[in-house]
């Protein structure tokens, strides 16, 4: 299991996967809004996502679990 | 009658120390999924080349004849070695007598690896696993600390080594006390994950001095020390420890009277890599990846980055273009935009005085927001620690070479340009007292709020400005070197670099300041 957890606080801006969905490495899996900046998160590796812990709109804050890919 | 019993001793002598804390200790270390240090030295060093300083010192223990039984050998190992053909001095603490915590003779010792390194002006690798001072003193046999009036500058010569020689620090164990203070007293830092811990003080000492409950991991584990600076950087065990120094010392000269060694390079200078073309958005509110710019820019896989856990909205490390080395420091959109947080800052400081004490030319790659903003930053005293960054920059007398990638905005960008430095711009760069988003809710604060939809109009004077920050305007009244097609960046800053080499012999000697933890 990878565990994609977030490198900074902000607010999640897009989330373009749901559990379930197959992704190749370097695919897109959500984009935060920091700072006025969009920061893609990238998926690591390949795989299927097996959960996904944020929401759209949602306030985060750093080293949160935001995705799980199964290998 | 000949000197035969003496040489024997010797020899007897030497085999003793190599016993180090004996086969029980030795097995209980290794049981640990530990190295003792002559095994950290031995992978560290080009074989056969450990040249050891001071091998018998120790305590002798003797019977009623004043015969030798046997010998607990100074808990420090030091001596001259060569890394990838070139002399360093290393030493480190032997963890499997008293838990590295000094003998007399080891203290001795430990405390002479920087005197050694600063008369040979030679490379020091300390490999730390080991605490200071007991309250028992370093053999119980007395005052082991002696007063501020006589005690030796112990400390200078840390600082002394600090400004002479690189100095390069691994942390293999738990380390505390004296140990920590030396290994953060570096230019490069490096911890095992799997075995190591760092403390101003351990789990016993916090507990009754605090009331707080912590174990060795949670106190001073590489999750807590990568991310605050302490070390520069982290890595699985202690061999990816030994390598990463040695990668460290491939960039360095031996000392600062010394230029850093120049290597062939394959990489072609006139290498273009087409992804610089749209690898900065369009969309100026997304993020682009610098690390990748920076290795695409420089020689291939020449890039070291140091401090990668830290103070991330800036990219600090070591690189080569056209094999020569080079400071790079870039900024980190990804991270809070960029920029320029107090730890940040600090870590570029740092960064900065190690290039000036060592004369490695600067390259640049701004996309520098400006500092960071909001109450946290205002608690962290951001501005003052920025603000030293920006002066440090201004006291450089290495060549600077800035390219700006995208914005460079306030007065901490100022902390990005050297002296007379080198400034490239790409069509993508722009620039001003601050970002337009900040800049237009302030300066058109009155004319948003008046119009029939605010929004609309903030979005409308944003672009209207964000139009004017053309690059061309900048190039056209000089106030870059020139403007660069990106794809252009690594043959324009090869040239830099050949044009820079006759000013860098004098450059060589003390620095005007060095680098400090």
């Amino acid at each position: 299991m990878t565990k994609i957890e977030l490198e900074t606080g902000g607010s999640v801006w897009k989330v373009l996967v749901q559990p379930g969905d197959r992704v190749e490495a370097d695919d897109v899996l959500f984009i935060l809004e920091v700072m006025k900046m969009e920061v893609p998160y990238e998926a690591p590796v390949a795989g299927e996502i097996a959960a996904v812990h944020i929401a759209e709109g949602e306030v985060v804050e750093e080293d949160q679990l935001a995705v799980e890919i199964s290998g | 009658m000949n000197w035969k019993k003496e040489t024997d001793e010797i020899s007897r002598r030497r085999e003793l120390a190599l016993e180090q804390g004996g086969a029980e200790s030795i097995a209980k270390h290794h049981g640990k999924g530990k190295l003792t240090i002559r095994e950290r030295i031995d992978k560290l060093l080009d074989p056969g080349s450990f040249e050891e300083v001071g091998p018998t010192a120790g305590a002798g223990n003797y019977d009623e004849n004043g015969e030798l039984i046997s010998l607990d050998p100074a808990n420090f190992v030091l001596g001259f070695g060569k890394v990838d053909g070139r002399r360093i001095i290393v030493g480190g603490e032997d963890f499997t007598m008293r838990g590295g915590s000094p003998s007399p003779a080891g203290l001795r010792k430990s405390v002479y690896a920087e005197e050694l390194a600063v008369q040979y002006k030679l490379p020091l690798v300390r490999l730390h696993e080991g605490s200071g001072g007991s309250v028992g003193g370093t053999g119980g046999k007395g005052q082991s600390l002696p007063g501020p009036v006589n005690a030796p500058a112990r400390f200078r010569s840390v600082a002394e080594a600090m400004a002479t020689v690189p100095v390069a620090t691994a942390a293999l164990g738990a380390v505390a006390g004296l140990p920590a203070g030396r290994l953060v007293a570096s230019h490069f830092s490096v911890m095992s994950k799997a075995t190591a811990q760092i403390l101003t003080a351990g789990p016993a000492v916090v507990e009754r001095a605090m009331g707080e409950k912590k174990t060795k991991e949670e106190l001073g584990g590489w999750k807590v020390h990568t991310k605050n600076g302490t070390v520069d950087n982290g890595a699985e065990d202690e061999a990816a420890c030994l390598a990463e120094i040695r990668r460290f010392l491939s960039y360095m000269p031996d000392n600062i009277e010394q230029l850093a060694p120049v290597v062939e390079c394959d990489d072609p200078v006139e290498r273009v890599d087409e992804a610089l073309l749209d690898i900065v958005p369009k969309d100026r509110r997304q993020a682009f990846d610098m690390r990748r710019v920076i290795r695409s820019i420089m020689d291939e896989n020449s890039f070291f980055e140091m401090g990668a856990g830290y103070g991330r909205s800036q990219i600090t490390g070591l690189a080569r273009l056209n094999g020569q080395v080079v400071g790079v420091w870039a900024n980190n959109c990804k991270f809070l935009a960029g920029s320029m947080t107090t730890d940040g800052a600090q870590k570029a400081r740092r960064f900065m005085e190690l290039c000036e004490t060592f004369s490695l030319p600067i390259v640049s790659l701004v996309d520098e927001p400006g500092f960071m903003i909001g109450s946290q930053a205002e608690r962290e005293a951001t501005i003052r620690h920025g603000t030293a960054a920006v002066l440090t920059a201004a006291m450089t007398t290495v060549p600077w070479a800035s390219v700006m990638t995208r914005r460079s905005f306030g007065v901490a960008q100022a902390a990005h340009y050297g002296p007379e430095g080198f400034v490239l711009a790409w069509p993508s760069a722009e620039s001003g007292p601050l970002p337009v988003e900040g800049g237009v809710a302030v300066a058109f604060q009155r004319e948003i709020a008046a119009a029939p939809d605010p929004e609309a109009r903030r979005k409308e004077l944003e672009e209207e400005l964000a139009a004017r920050q053309s690059p061309f305007p900048r190039a056209e009244a000089f106030g870059v070197h020139d403007l660069i097609d990106p794809r252009q960046t690594r043959p324009e800053l090869c040239r830099w670099v050949e044009r820079i080499q006759p000013l860098l012999p004098a450059l060589l000697g003390k620095a005007n300041f060095s680098i400090r933890p």
